[in-house]
């Protein structure tokens, strides 16, 4: 049984740190007690592991090569991207439903006050309930690495591509968490929290998604004749922000790039003059892109939370 | 300690007081307050205003360092608008109000290192063990790990509450939770506690229970400050009073100051078994009386009242008067000047 006693022992657990953050260790306590935290894994890994399987069924289906023969690498390739897709929709989902009750769910619970009279610093508390919701989120897609790695039975699929989508998914985790607990500090009601993070949300993949398609269809109607290099550039900088703003949109152009080029890290843009040029992949940009907005949404919350009211 | 019937505590009329004297028994036991220009509270001009609204307006609230300073007054008078002042929870319009030397504005931090404050609402987390709570707040409070379980039982004994350690929070009662909150408060050993209507919503027991924690708590050295509109309360534990009506402050001092100040004559209740004329023609004799009042009679027994100033010596005299008279008494004593009192005569009933 759990004593305080042997609680205080020294840990060689690389997350004790963390849990010096008392906001932190109190959610996560909340957290995994009970059904609830289990029976979401356990929902969430049934749905992800349903989809494989039908996609699997359909895909053995549909990838028949001229030579009678399953086409391996297709359907691993399409398997993986299908379980991307669904842990990136799971994720969009479930990570503002953890954390945008975080800050205003205190204030449901009166106890947003007594907080602020303690001498725990605004950042712990923001870090703490963003840690604790993360935490959670990062189990979910932990615990769907095995459901991926599926696809390496048919090969198709490297390593780099699981730890780059891992990213990825890392990253607009992180981002949707900020934006609900930002919201979550705005508001004393969560459920008013809860709609602002999810029409943010929403608004942020029709516009990256409409933005992108928009862009696309411009740079492939280009007359060769008639287009300078300038505005092509323009155009592909502009499709450029609109991919690399969306996730989904991030991971299938990685995985394009990937596939066609064999490149990890950059990829070759052939211009219609014939010129070609480096750029970094969009998983890249992605991340660094939606890490550094975290970062802000994070002390934009923290500074929210350090007003006294006037 | 027990109480029979602890409903007699709410009106503490002479004869109630007698029945149940437990309370008054602890009274003489509270600490005294050293110096009364030891402020450990302090607010010069204090102010707040809502839009148009005037919350506090010119507040000078002077508490002594060892007071159980009873904060009393209507509801919308300001209390809890001026607690939030002093827990930094809020910035004053204009003033200034100091916790213990700091500033409330300037010095925030230190301000909540000496406070311990709890509001008018429980404020618990519903799916935490008990020791969890205590276990949270005290490492809010930066109190190190490794002192915390030790801190933590010392609070739940002192609350009372060791036995419901490994519980869970929802599963407490009012009372209990009411405590558990007080526990918290204290977690950081802070020299001044702030409660808001510490014992509203709670049923006569529990309520004599907290008040029974706030004395044994002011006898450790806290200075405890709380707001209550229940004046039952701050008559029997306080040893300052404030009273405020409007936002504005209309009476403040030692508790025994204000009523002398407020309710210079005394009262004094006589039950007689019979002739009610010779009594009266006998007491005008004596100096000093003010007036003599009918009062209904009970059981039978003819009463009256009779208010007048001066020493214990008028009261002895008229005894003597009385009884050298052969009439017969049955009871005679000074009814307290309770609180009440003293209140409806500081706020006139502005607000409500």
């Amino acid at each position: 049984m759990e004593t305080p006693a042997n609680r205080s022992r020294i840990s060689l657990n690389p997350l004790r740190p963390l849990l010096r953050n008392p906001v932190a260790l109190k959610e996560l306590r909340g957290r995994m007690r009970g059904p609830r935290a289990f029976v979401v894994l356990t929902c969430y890994l049934i749905v992800v592991g349903g989809f494989t399987t039908l996609l699997y069924i359909a895909g053995t289906a549909a990838t028949y090569n001229t030579t009678g023969e399953v086409d391996g690498g297709t359907l691993g390739r399409v398997l993986f991207g299908s379980v991307v897709a669904i842990e990136l929709f799971l994720v969009t989902f479930i990570t503002p439903a953890f954390t945008a009750g975080s800050i205003s769910g205190e204030h449901e619970s009166q106890t947003y006050d007594l907080l602020r009279t303690t001498l725990l610093p605004e950042r712990q508390l923001v870090f703490g309930k963003l840690f604790s919701a993360l935490a959670y989120v990062f189990l979910l897609l932990l615990a769907a690495i095995p459901l991926q790695s599926i696809a390496f039975l048919f090969g198709g699929v490297d390593v780099e591509e699981i730890v780059i989508s891992l990213l990825v998914l890392l990253a607009t985790a992180i981002f949707l968490g900020n934006i609900g607990v930002y919201y979550s500090a705005m508001t004393h009601r969560t459920l008013r929290a809860n709609i602002m993070t999810y029409v943010t949300i929403l608004a942020v993949i029709l516009v990256t998604t409409a933005g992108a398609v928009i862009a696309l269809a411009i740079v492939e109607g280009l007359d060769p004749s008639t287009s300078s290099s300038g505005s092509e550039w323009v155009l592909l900088v502009a499709r450029g922000i609109f991919v690399c703003l969306n996730p989904l949109t991030t991971l299938l152009s990685t995985q394009q790039y990937l596939v066609n080029q064999q490149t990890l890290f950059t990829f070759k843009y052939t211009f219609t003059d014939g010129t070609t040029t480096t750029l970094p992949s969009p998983w890249i940009a992605f991340t660094i892109f939606y890490l550094l907005l975290s970062v802000a949404v994070f002390f934009a919350t923290t500074r929210h939370l350090k007003r006294i009211e006037g | 300690m027990s109480i029979d019937n602890p409903e007699i505590m709410e009106t503490p009329t002479g004869e109630a007081v007698a029945e149940a004297p437990s309370l008054t028994e602890v009274l003489p036991e509270l600490p005294t307050v050293m110096d009364e220009q030891d402020l450990i509270i302090e607010t010069r001009n204090l102010s707040k205003r809502y839009g148009r609204l005037q919350a506090i307006s010119n507040l000078n609230l002077q508490v002594p360092r060892g007071a159980i300073y009873g904060f009393v007054g209507p509801n919308g008078a300001g209390k809890t608008s001026t607690m939030r002042i002093l827990t930094t929870l809020m910035k004053p319009s204009g003033g200034e109000a100091y916790i213990s030397g700091y500033s409330v504005v300037t010095a925030p931090r230190e301000v909540r290192r000496s406070i311990g404050y709890m509001p008018d609402f429980f404020g618990v987390y519903e799916d935490m063990k008990v020791w969890e709570y205590l276990d949270f707040f005290a490492a809010c409070y930066e109190i190190p790990e490794a002192q915390r379980p030790g801190l933590i039982n010392d609070l739940l004994e002192l609350v009372d509450l060791a036995h419901r350690r490994d519980d869970m929070v929802d599963k407490l009662s009012r009372g209990m939770k009411q405590r558990l909150c007080l526990a918290r408060t204290l977690a950081h050993d802070p020299q001044v506690l702030i409660l808001d209507e510490p014992a509203s919503g709670l049923d006569p027991r529990a309520r004599i229970e907290i008040r029974e924690l706030l004395i044994e708590l002011a006898k450790m050295g806290k200075t405890i400050f709380f707001s209550s509109h229940i004046l039952a309360d701050v008559n029997e534990i306080c040893t300052h009073i404030g009273i405020i009506e409007a936002g504005q402050m209309v009476a403040q001092g030692p508790i025994k100051t204000m009523r002398q100040q407020l309710m210079p004559h005394r009262v004094l209740v006589i039950t007689l078994l019979g002739r009610l004329d010779e009594a009266k023609e006998a007491l005008l004799h004596v100096e000093g009386i003010l007036g003599i009042v009918d009062l209904p009679p009970e059981d039978g027994k003819i009463r009256i009242k009779v208010e007048f100033t001066g020493e214990d010596l008028r009261m002895s005299e008229m005894l003597q008067a009385l009884t050298s008279k052969g009439i017969p008494v049955v009871n005679f004593a000074e009814e307290s000047s309770d609180l009440e009192a003293v209140f409806m005569k500081a706020t006139k009933g502005i607000v409500s």
